[in-house]
């Protein structure tokens, strides 16, 4: 339905709100099931069965956890930033949602053509980084302030690769345009042209996001929580709800670069739209990460430092050298 | 030559793990939803000892000769008994045990010379004092528990 709306409404204003009213009702919708989701999912590889109390299996456990932060007082730490303290939750939502204007969820059903999608997703996306550090800064916590630091310092590390990686999909396309991008991959996905980039994006993106086993600004058994230890109730709420909706952007994105955004496989399922088609694409990715997440230990500060500068940069570095000259040689 | 190796088995060890986490994803889940569903005692459980009751006479067959009260290396249990008739055996009348230093050695049930102590299969104590560790056997076998 959306679909039929956006496309018959002419006017790029009006475009825009209906898309910026479906965002705003997707991402805490699709933040309640991710939580759920992933609850689910520890339970089951933990031999457990997770939440079951609540509604059927559990449905209705995150909703009820939602209404709980809504109620729970906010406290500001007495020698806390009274400006900055409060403006940290904030700011780590607003780029979540800007990059939901250029995401092709489908052949029409992209909020806003850009030529330069894929940059606005980058340059918005370390806005994160800046809230983070603001959060832990104004917190006036000693163990907030590291985690905000080591933050910075592990987003810096994994932007390079991550931005290499992304590169070599746009040298093949020749352009930023997320849409053109999905449209040169109607044959082949990138995943199996560039599987290396692949690779790299996907485990760069998985240390953008914050998440184990690069869940190194938490920290939660040894930071307490990281940079939000502070923060209370729905300011609490906000970190966790653009954490998860970081992830379905991070998880859209490397969908539409390597797995053929809207496209289904090989040229199959035209009959299916192709919103059906990302949102699957995006939310088996998403199962991925929190298979991640349950599976491998968080890594010690240096591994995860040594890893980026020693293995991720070299490696997306040759793989974008070897695409050029291949790509010249063709 | 290290480095590319490490990258190639490290990789690899990374792989091997999630195989493991997706087996573990896909098998049934062990976990009973307690209240709900409870599973069968083993037989093998130890839970604070009781009486047995003999279906030929319907209770206990515990002479107090104290032989349990004696091996028990912590001394939590307490059996006092009377003498009916002159020439009768003693028959118990008290038998207390402060199950909260129990160590559940089994030695008072070994000893026993009537065979009338057993292990209960009770998993489900609780309480808000000490005091409620200290359990009469002879009102358990009255209440028919």
């Amino acid at each position: 339905m959306t679909e039929t709306v956006a496309t018959s409404a002419g006017s790029d204003w009006l475009r825009i709100i209906i898309g910026l009213v479906v965002v705003l009702i997707f991402a805490p919708l699709n933040a309640l099931l991710l939580v759920w989701l992933e609850r689910k999912v520890a339970g089951h590889i933990q031999l457990r069965l997770g939440p079951m109390e609540v509604g059927p299996h559990g449905l209705l456990q995150t909703i009820v956890d939602g209404i709980k932060l809504l109620g729970k007082e906010l406290i500001t730490p007495s020698r806390a930033d009274r400006i900055l303290f409060p403006l940290a939750p904030v700011l780590v939502f607003m780029p979540v949602l800007l990059a939901f204007l250029v995401l092709p969820f489908g052949p029409q059903l992209v909020i806003r053509e850009m030529n330069v999608g894929l940059l606005l997703i980058f340059a918005f996306s370390t806005f994160t980084v800046l809230a983070i550090l603001t959060g832990g800064w104004a917190s006036n916590n000693k163990y907030a302030l590291l985690g905000a630091i080591r933050s910075v310092a592990q987003n810096v590390a994994y932007e390079i690769p991550l931005l290499l990686a992304a590169m070599a999909v746009v040298f093949m396309v020749r352009s930023f345009n997320l849409s053109e991008i999905v449209m040169a991959q109607h044959r082949v996905w990138f995943i199996f042209l560039q599987p290396v980039a692949g690779l790299i994006f996907f485990i760069c993106a998985t240390a953008e996001t914050n998440r184990a086993p690069f869940d190194i600004p938490e920290a939660e058994s040894e930071l307490v929580a990281g940079f939000h230890t502070e923060y209370s109730g729905m300011r609490f709420g906000l970190f966790f709800l653009a954490e998860y909706t970081n992830m379905f952007i991070v998880c859209a994105v490397a969908a539409t670069l390597f797995f053929g955004g809207w496209h289904g496989p090989f040229g199959f399922g035209l009959r299916i739209p192709g919103v059906v088609w990302f949102l699957l694409k995006t939310y088996v990715l998403l199962f991925v990460l929190m298979w991640f997440r349950w599976t491998f230990p968080r890594v010690r500060f240096d591994q995860l430092m040594n890893f980026s500068w020693k293995v991720m940069i070299p490696l997306s570095l040759v793989n974008l050298v070897v695409t050029a000259a291949v790509l010249k040689l063709l | 030559m290290g480095y590319w190796k490490e990258i190639v088995e490290g990789g690899w060890s990374l792989v091997e793990g999630m195989r493991v986490t997706v087996r573990r994803l896909v098998k049934p889940v062990v976990t009973v939803q307690y209240p709900r569903k409870r599973l069968e005692m083993s037989p093998a459980y130890r839970g604070h000892i009781e009486f047995v009751r003999f279906p030929d006479t319907g209770t206990h067959r515990c002479i107090a000769c104290g032989t349990c009260q004696r091996t028990c290396p912590t001394g939590v249990i307490k059996v006092q008994g009377i003498k009916e008739h002159a020439r009768g055996g003693k028959v118990a009348t008290h038998y207390v045990i402060d199950f909260t230093r129990c160590s559940l050695c089994g030695l008072c049930v070994e000893s026993c010379p009537t065979q009338t102590l057993k292990f209960s299969r009770e998993y489900e104590l609780e309480g808000d004092s000490r005091w409620d560790g200290v359990i009469d056997l002879m009102e358990r076998l009255e209440d028919g528990r």
